[in-house]
């Protein structure tokens, strides 16, 4: 299939829970494949915004389209990176069975994996540092090796775009380099990267293009161009209380004061 | 409840009334304990609880319109109420933001009561009663038969049997998908599986698998065998297929030892089963190979043990390198036997009164003090402690450092090869 649009376009999305707004009106259009950072404060919807382009919360308004297309067209080539506190991490899986899991989207409903799933598996663990841990009880891994896990489930889908929901949270300085280099890699060999993320330091250092967050989006583009400090002042320094007394007023069903 | 006497009375042939009894209750208890292992590794046991409750009214329902108990309109008539259950507890929460908790609470004891309601409007001879429904009566189950192939069989059995090998067939060829929705459920969708539907074919699973049981051990015993074997799995086992497989041995093996002990001491068996299962629970927790309380007693005296040897070691050590050749002797009765049992291995000889090292004792007693020093050296230098806080750390430390992590931290020193109070820090040997 080749691509017949941008890359990821999202055109005027706005997200809520329940009838709170909390991600307004993003229009954000990514055309070439790049390590893209979505950059802003804690509680900014960052990872919101994430899981509406995968359609993992519903949109109230706007549209999502990757390629072109809408996602259930292409899903399996849009892979996904969860942030890790999101599963139970004793859950009675080794770190072969999560890797494993990449590859159960292409294969379908009922068809199990077999030996070359298990080789790219092995693979995949091999890309991210893990080769030797493969049998291990994914309890039993540090945090940094369990986002690594997680990195390497989404090598094994062998997507062209991969979204990381901050993935670099409670991760050892060794793992995040060992995983942004990874991710580099990805860039080279012709993927689109997304990654929620919130140290301004790592961001400038390694994103090519960046999104300022919060509630809406404050600025996008290249990233020397980006990170300003007047973009920086704009995203951090609030300027949402609008948007939060009308987010509650919308879910109360009346008007604000 | 059952009366053994009255069933020694009834004149059938006892032994194999008993064992088909215990083949009805171990099936239906390998089926529980496959569901249970998924709802438990989802942290859905409540829903379990719940479920097993509230789909009574569905049974009295399907029983008043003409369905045989066992029967497929029953199974229907449960299956619809558990979905019910959720859905109304999911409700509730969207509308009223009650806690998932509380919504099931109200929910599932609300519809249980209506169907104990319900029951009780039920005419005489409608094959439903309360007690029944409530506790159980798997001693009586082997008296209702249906004829295969000429044999007798019960009927309880037969449904049993087929909801036994229905889940494991649903089970197996949805492996995968039960894994990694169970797992990673936002992943899980993202790969755009079906995960809504994995869910609902897991709570009507056990809403067939809680019907299946009712017969037998009734609405309140059930939980026992949905939650406990898997939960007992949980603590012996680390992958998921492993633990569903322990989880239905458990239950089977629970089923036929609680029977036999309640034919025994002439009381309920379904009681019995429960309590067996918790026997089961505990035994796990006692034996569990990770964290299981023998095990851990075992990891505590080993350590404490290897302290004591090296504590010892690294006093003579001392002793000996300030010249000081009484300060190797023991103090205590415990130091005495741990130089002894250090003389006995070869680490230690005897000096007259005192103690002194053999050359394999050297060696350990060196790796010690040199952990010891070189931890107080990195102490000193990488955290804020005057010298005299130095000490403590390294005497609990210097117990846990290998060969690797010593080397790392003498790399990261000075020249010098000194501790922060100016000894010399033995090389490693």
């Amino acid at each position: 299939m080749t691509p017949t649009g941008p890359l990821v376009e999202l055109h005027d999305v706005t997200v809520a829970y329940g009838r709170r707004p909390v991600v307004w009106n993003v229009d954000l259009v990514i055309d070439e494949p790049c390590l893209f950072g979505i950059i802003g404060p804690n509680g900014a919807g960052k990872s919101t915004l994430l899981k509406a382009a995968l359609g993992l919360v519903p949109l109230v308004g706007g549209e999502v389209r990757f390629f072109g297309e809408p996602l259930g067209r292409v899903r399996s080539r849009v892979g996904y990176v969860p942030q890790r506190e999101t599963v139970d991490w004793d859950f009675p899986v080794n770190v072969m069975d999560v890797v494993l899991m990449g590859t159960y989207g292409r294969l379908g409903w009922f068809r199990r994996p077999g030996d070359r799933e298990r080789r790219l598996a092995r693979e995949c663990l091999d890309r991210v540092g893990l080769a030797d841990v493969a049998g291990r009880q994914i309890g039993r891994l540090s945090g940094g090796q369990q986002q690594r896990v997680f990195l390497a489930r989404a090598l094994a889908q062998q997507a062209d775009i991969y979204f990381l929901d901050e993935p670099m949270a409670g991760v050892d300085v060794r793992s995040q380099e060992r995983i942004f280099h990874v991710l580099d890699d990805l860039k080279a060999a012709g993927s689109l990267v997304v990654v929620v993320h919130h140290d301004l330091r790592t961001a400038a250092e390694w994103f090519d293009r960046v999104a300022l967050v919060d509630r809406r989006v404050v600025a996008a583009g290249r990233t020397g161009e980006t990170l300003t400090p007047e973009n920086l002042q704009r995203t951090y320094a609030g300027h949402v209380d609008v948007l939060d007394d009308l987010a509650q007023a919308i879910a109360a069903r009346g008007r604000t004061p | 409840m059952t009366s053994w006497l009255q069933l020694g009375e009834a004149g059938v042939g006892l032994g194999g009334i008993h064992a088909w009894a215990m083949a009805t209750a171990a099936v239906i208890a390998a089926s529980c304990g496959l569901v249970g292992t998924l709802l438990v590794v989802r942290r859905m046991s409540l829903v379990g609880d719940a479920i097993s409750h509230a789909v009574l009214p569905g049974i009295a329902v399907a029983v008043l319109a003409g369905g045989r108990p066992g029967g497929p309109l029953v199974f229907l008539g449960a299956v619809a109420a558990a979905m019910l259950t959720v859905w109304l507890t999911q409700g509730l929460r969207a509308a009223g933001g009650l806690a998932e908790d509380a919504g099931a609470g109200v929910v599932f004891t609300t519809l249980f009561a209506i169907g104990v309601v319900l029951v009780g409007l039920a005419p005489p001879g409608t094959h439903l009663d309360a007690a029944c429904v409530l506790y159980g009566e798997l001693a009586f189950l082997p008296f209702d038969t249906i004829s295969i192939a000429g044999y007798a069989v019960p009927r309880s059995f037969v449904a049993g049997t087929t909801v036994l090998a229905g889940l494991v067939a649903a089970v197996v060829a949805t492996w995968k998908l039960q894994v990694f929705t169970a797992f990673d459920p936002a992943g899980a969708r993202a790969a755009g599986l079906p995960v809504v539907g994995v869910t609902a074919g897991l709570l009507a699973a056990t809403a067939v698998a809680t019907v299946a049981s009712f017969d037998a051990v009734g609405a309140v015993l059930v939980v026992a065998m949905l939650v406990a074997p898997a939960a007992a799995a949980e603590l012996l086992t680390r992958r998921l297929h492993r633990m569903v497989m322990v989880a239905m041995a458990l239950g089977a093996v629970a089923a036929c030892v609680g029977y036999l002990a309640a034919w025994r001491l002439h009381t309920s068996a379904a009681g019995m089963i429960a309590v067996v299962l918790g026997l089961e629970y505990a035994a796990a927790a006692a034996i569990a190979p990770d964290d299981g309380l023998a095990a851990r007693v075992i990891a505590r005296v080993r350590l404490a043990w290897r302290v004591a040897r090296e504590d010892r070691l690294a006093t003579v050590w001392r002793a000996e390198e300030s010249g000081n050749r009484s300060g190797a002797r023991p103090h205590t009765p415990h130091e005495a036997m741990v130089a002894r049992w250090l003389e006995l291995t070869g680490h230690l000889l005897r000096d007259g009164s005192s103690w002194r090292l053999s050359p394999a004792g050297r060696r350990e007693a060196e790796n010690v003090v040199r952990s010891h020093r070189l931890w107080e050296a990195w102490l000193g230098r990488h955290a804020d402690l005057p010298l005299d806080h130095l000490h403590p750390p390294a005497e609990w430390v210097e117990h846990h450092l290998g060969a690797e992590m010593r080397e790392r931290l003498e790399a990261d020193m000075d020249e010098r090869a000194a501790d922060p109070h100016g000894r010399e820090i033995p090389p490693e040997a």
